[in-house]
């Protein structure tokens, strides 16, 4: 097992006061709280930090831990609990704290954790963590994000889908277990949009109703389109001189293609609406296609000798006017 | 852990469902003053307000946007101005997040490095 240094966890010093533990931790728990950071691990570093904070804001607890961070950490960063070690300040029998004991580390368990393998009383005590309240209860709703694909979203998918839920284990100890659940999405689902799965979410204790899995769709990104509202946007190069003389020319659109006349006189940057071709609905989107002049990547030599006779038969246009140049 | 992987086939519901004030406590397990005060607050609001509580039906993004008002309260140990304001600034910052990841995959492909 590896020894936890919640001191560097905070980003404080082993003499730190308890007024700077207090303000580092406030400061960390605001940086990683899962529901503000966007950092894909902030839900672990918040455990940690929370952790940390458990242990280093109860003197007792923190003389323990420093006790045993003299004595029971290793060179190589491995930790072994001493024989006859024994945590006066455990979470065991009745040793109430508001944290939920159940989502701490392994480490955590090994110092503090004594009480609750001995058995924790039925439903109160340690295990339970902050569902101990009551042993009759609804299990709890879980919220999961399923990223779809444009394609899948619009046509209907069968997919897979993974969370965790809590349980009460032979013990009645909360631990977190990997679901895995293959559902049908329905066509035309929107980001954002909202599924259930009735009774797929923890299960109830003492007979209670399971909760629910609560799934929330959002779009992968994609190669080809992006979505503005109920439109989806594509980007299409054309050649010069299909933007000057005007072309028809063949678009994608999702799971499918079509065929776009280009007006002469286009430039980068036009806009085309495919009318109906957007996200399907009670009011389907329109598909929006932009234009984008692409130069060849090399010109012939009889190329070049046209563009001389172009730059000559254009004069007038100069592209940077509004630069004031 | 033996049955991780168990795999179940199943068909998706209801996807307007809503919740009346009783059943948005029970699966949040949280008091019904507490929902009132958000609503009160503007945090979240019902499907329809009507001045009779009893009668409030709410949709799932809201009982999400609760879920997520527990958290904060919970683990910041926020007042109730401070979670509303803090609620509609995540929202902002979502939406931005999003716009500028919409954005950049625009500027991408349209300068063809996709």
């Amino acid at each position: 097992m590896d020894f936890k240094d919640y001191y560097a966890v905070l980003g404080v010093s082993e003499s730190a006061s308890p007024e700077e533990i207090k303000k580092a931790y406030r400061k960390l728990a605001r940086k990683y709280h899962p529901d503000v950071s966007k950092e894909a691990n902030a839900d672990d570093k918040f455990k940690d930090v929370g952790e940390a904070y458990e242990v280093l804001k109860d003197p007792e607890k923190r003389a323990e831990y420093d006790e045993l961070k003299k004595y029971g950490a290793r060179k190589d960063g491995s930790f072994e609990r001493p024989s006859g070690w024994q945590s006066a300040s455990g979470f065991g029998d009745g040793g109430y704290t508001e944290a939920d004991a159940g989502q701490f580390s392994d480490f955590f368990e090994e110092i503090f954790g004594g009480g609750r393998r001995a058995g924790a009383g039925p439903g109160f005590g340690g295990g339970f963590g902050s569902q101990r309240r009551s042993n009759r209860m609804r299990g709890e709703d879980v919220h999961a994000k399923l990223p779809l694909f444009l394609e899948e979203a619009i046509k209907g998918c069968e997919k897979q889908v993974t969370f965790n839920v809590q349980e009460p284990d032979a013990n009645g100890r909360l631990v977190s277990r990997q679901k895995t659940l293959k559902v049908k999405i329905p066509a035309g689902m929107k980001e954002g949009q909202h599924i259930r799965l009735k009774g797929q979410g923890a299960p109830g204790i003492g007979g209670s109703a399971n909760g629910d899995l609560f799934i929330e769709v959002e779009y992968a990104p994609h190669p080809l389109f992006t979505v503005e509202g109920q439109d989806i946007l594509v980007t299409v190069p054309i050649a010069p001189w299909e933007a000057a003389i005007g072309a028809s020319v063949t678009v994608p659109t999702v799971g499918s293609k079509v065929n776009v006349k280009v007006p002469k006189g286009s430039s980068s940057g036009s806009k085309l609406r495919l009318k109906g071709k957007g996200l399907p609905g009670k009011h389907p989107g329109d598909q929006i296609v932009i234009l984008q002049v692409a130069m060849p990547e090399r010109h012939s030599e009889e190329a070049q000798e046209l563009y001389k006779q172009l730059a000559e038969a254009e004069k007038e246009f100069n592209p940077r006017s509004r630069l004031h140049v | 852990m033996t049955d991780n992987d168990r795999i179940l086939s199943v068909e998706m519901m209801e996807p307007s469902a809503t919740f009346t004030l009783r059943e948005v406590c029970e699966r949040g397990d949280c008091h019904a003053e507490f929902v009132i005060k958000l609503v009160n607050y503007g945090v979240i609001a019902p499907v329809e307000e009507t001045p009779e509580e009893r009668q409030w039906r709410f949709d799932l993004q809201t009982l999400a946007r609760l879920r997520k008002a527990q958290r904060l309260q919970r683990d910041l140990k926020m007042n109730l101005p401070g979670l509303a304001m803090s609620l509609e600034l995540l929202d902002e910052v979502q939406e931005m997040r999003r716009e500028v990841d919409r954005l950049n995959r625009q500027l991408q492909q349209f300068l063809g490095q996709t």
